[in-house]
């Protein structure tokens, strides 16, 4: 496995994508502070907190951003029929869907941390630190809410990004890999719900009991229950139920796959 | 299955895709030390035999041994392989370098000297930061057979391998498949449709139809069923052996079924033959020069003119 994903993050270093997509993603946080930097020299002042307070109404950026990592290492695997040699060396399809994964999920995890030590350092840098306002959050606070928020979202994230993964490789094709994770992760929970309330008794009830452990219904809840270690508990179990539905799911079908 | 001998072998393998048959109880066996050149139509199956053989898909019944493993066991047998199964796949946005690159890192092989040395090994070493993507099909086909060669495969599992090469390229290639057939005893499965350049290089042959296996034959068993004859048909074929034996002191002849005999001297001046059969009263019915080439053969034993 340590072969394997050394051989993945060769790969990511080797690929201008990689760096591409990064640097897109860096420019529009860059435009983003900007705009409270230039809004700050024509009216009233953001500070920092004011600012990076908003990180909390972007959480499904992060499940977009799952798309981008996921194709980045997933690397049209089908389109370019690339699979076959890894398959035909001997390595164990659950070793090479695993490796994926967990590439993925760094690659994540370093975007994470780039993008946002990027975006609050442009932050401190453009804006002050402090607003006489009481409309802002002080910057000791907002850091505490935006580090909470991460916390919840980092577990949920990397569930989406194991939803993501078991598309992939369940279904050839980027693209309509990519329709089925946006249909599980932003679109089934609307349909549960729907079917909940039509649905009526006991399995309308559980089924409305269902929608609030979805990645992204759990992530907004975070908004309104800053500091709950319960949800932050709660969040983290959700997310490896994520990971281990998806993954036992997406290793069952890719073992029985055909390798063309 | 014997370690020291056999190297792959299928029993009663069979493939099938709803209710297309693509293998039919094949029985195969690919003996250590082999160059088994795989021959068959489009269609007949090699790929699909090859595919399985690989671990790209699974057999719908039969059973196949690798190295003596079988079943899922088979897997580890994989990594003693080396394999280049239908167009050479890598990644587009990668050089020829640091593709090879990926994978050496991805199998865990030492040394970063493996990857230049096959490069060198297949003339793709001057490529330089020319993305796959970029590459000829030629170029390609070279890279996939790098890739196959990069762990020293002990079996190598190739399917068409010369497809796109240029003459000096095909010529290079058979001379690196002789080179580790003879040197690091190499066993290789191989297909090709260019049958000439097969007969150079296999050592051995698998005939396939219609997801079967037709027949596997030496190449010297081959070659002394396609070597050039005189067909004699006559009334009494004991009668012609013993003239033929005794006018034209030879024993290069066989009798065959229905009064046939097979001659295989006199064949730059035929009349002395049939001069020497009506001399002894042995009536000559027909007389023909026959020999075949691998491609001859195998349309013969597929039963039509067919193309390959």
């Amino acid at each position: 496995m340590f072969n394997y994903i050394r051989a993945e993050i060769y790969k990511l270093l080797h690929r201008p994508y990689t760096y591409i997509a990064l640097g897109v993603m860096m420019a529009l946080e860059a435009l983003y502070a900007s705009m409270f930097a230039f809004h700050n020299a024509h009216s009233m002042a953001t500070p920092f907190g004011g600012a990076i307070i908003t990180i909390i109404e972007m959480g499904a950026i992060g499940f977009c951003t799952c798309l981008l990592t996921g194709d980045i290492v997933f690397a049209g695997q089908y389109k370019n029929s690339t699979l076959k040699n890894e398959v035909s060396f001997g390595l164990s399809r659950t070793q090479i869907y695993l490796g994926k994964f967990l590439a993925q999920t760094l690659l994540s995890i370093v975007y994470l941390v780039v993008m946002m030590a990027f975006f609050l350092g442009l932050c401190a840098v453009c804006l002050p630190m402090e607003s006489e306002s009481a409309a802002f959050y002080a910057t000791s606070e907002a850091l505490a809410i935006v580090g909470y928020f991460l916390s919840v979202g980092l577990p949920l994230w990397i569930g989406a990004q194991a939803a993501l993964c078991m598309c992939l490789f369940l279904v050839n094709g980027e693209m309509a890999s990519s329709f089925l994770y946006v249909g599980i992760v932003f679109v089934l929970e609307s349909f549960i719900d729907l079917a909940g309330l039509l649905i009526q008794g006991p399995v309308g009830n559980a089924l409305l009991k269902a929608v609030p452990y979805f990645p992204v219904r759990m992530l907004n809840g975070a908004k309104s229950v800053v500091g709950d270690v319960s949800y932050l508990g709660r969040a983290w179990l959700v997310g490896a139920f994520w990971v281990i539905v998806c993954t036992v799911v997406g290793l069952y079908g890719f073992n029985r796959k055909e390798i063309k | 299955m014997n370690e020291n001998t056999a190297v792959m072998a299928t029993y009663g393998l069979q493939k099938a895709y709803g209710s297309c048959k693509a293998l039919d109880g094949v029985n195969m066996l690919v003996r250590r030390g082999d160059v088994y050149g795989l021959v068959g139509r489009n269609g007949a199956g090699k790929t699909t035999l090859m595919r399985m053989i690989t671990g790209q898909s699974e057999p719908s019944g039969g059973e196949m041994e690798l190295f003596g493993a079988s079943g899922k066991n088979m897997r580890s047998q994989r990594t003693r392989t080396g394999a280049m199964i239908e167009i050479p796949s890598f990644s587009p946005f990668l050089t020829a370098q640091e593709n090879l690159e990926y994978y050496r890192l991805q199998r865990g092989i030492p040394g970063r000297h493996v990857v230049d040395e096959v490069l060198e090994q297949v003339d793709l070493a001057n490529t330089g930061k020319k993305k796959f993507k970029s590459f000829s099909l030629g170029m390609k086909q070279r890279l996939g057979l790098a890739l196959a060669l990069m762990n020293h495969p002990d079996f190598l599992v190739l399917d068409e391998p010369i497809n796109g090469l240029d003459p000096e390229g095909v010529a290079e290639f058979r001379q690196i498949l002789r080179t580790l057939n003879q040197e690091r005893q190499t066993t290789i499965l191989i297909s090709s449709h260019i049958l000439s350049e097969l007969s150079n290089v296999a050592t051995r042959y698998g005939f396939m139809e219609q997801g079967r296996l037709l027949e596997e034959i030496s190449a010297e068993a081959l070659h002394d069923k396609c070597r050039t004859c005189l067909r004699l048909e006559v009334d009494d074929a004991a009668k012609a052996a013993a003239v033929l034996q005794s006018e034209l002191g030879t024993d290069k002849f066989e009798v065959l079924p229905n009064n046939v005999v097979q001659l295989y001297a006199c064949l730059d001046d035929p009349k002395q033959a049939s001069y020497a059969l009506a001399r002894n009263g042995v009536a000559l019915l027909a007389m023909e020069q026959k020999g075949a080439d691998l491609e001859a053969y195998f349309l013969d034993l597929i039963g039509g003119g067919r193309h390959v």
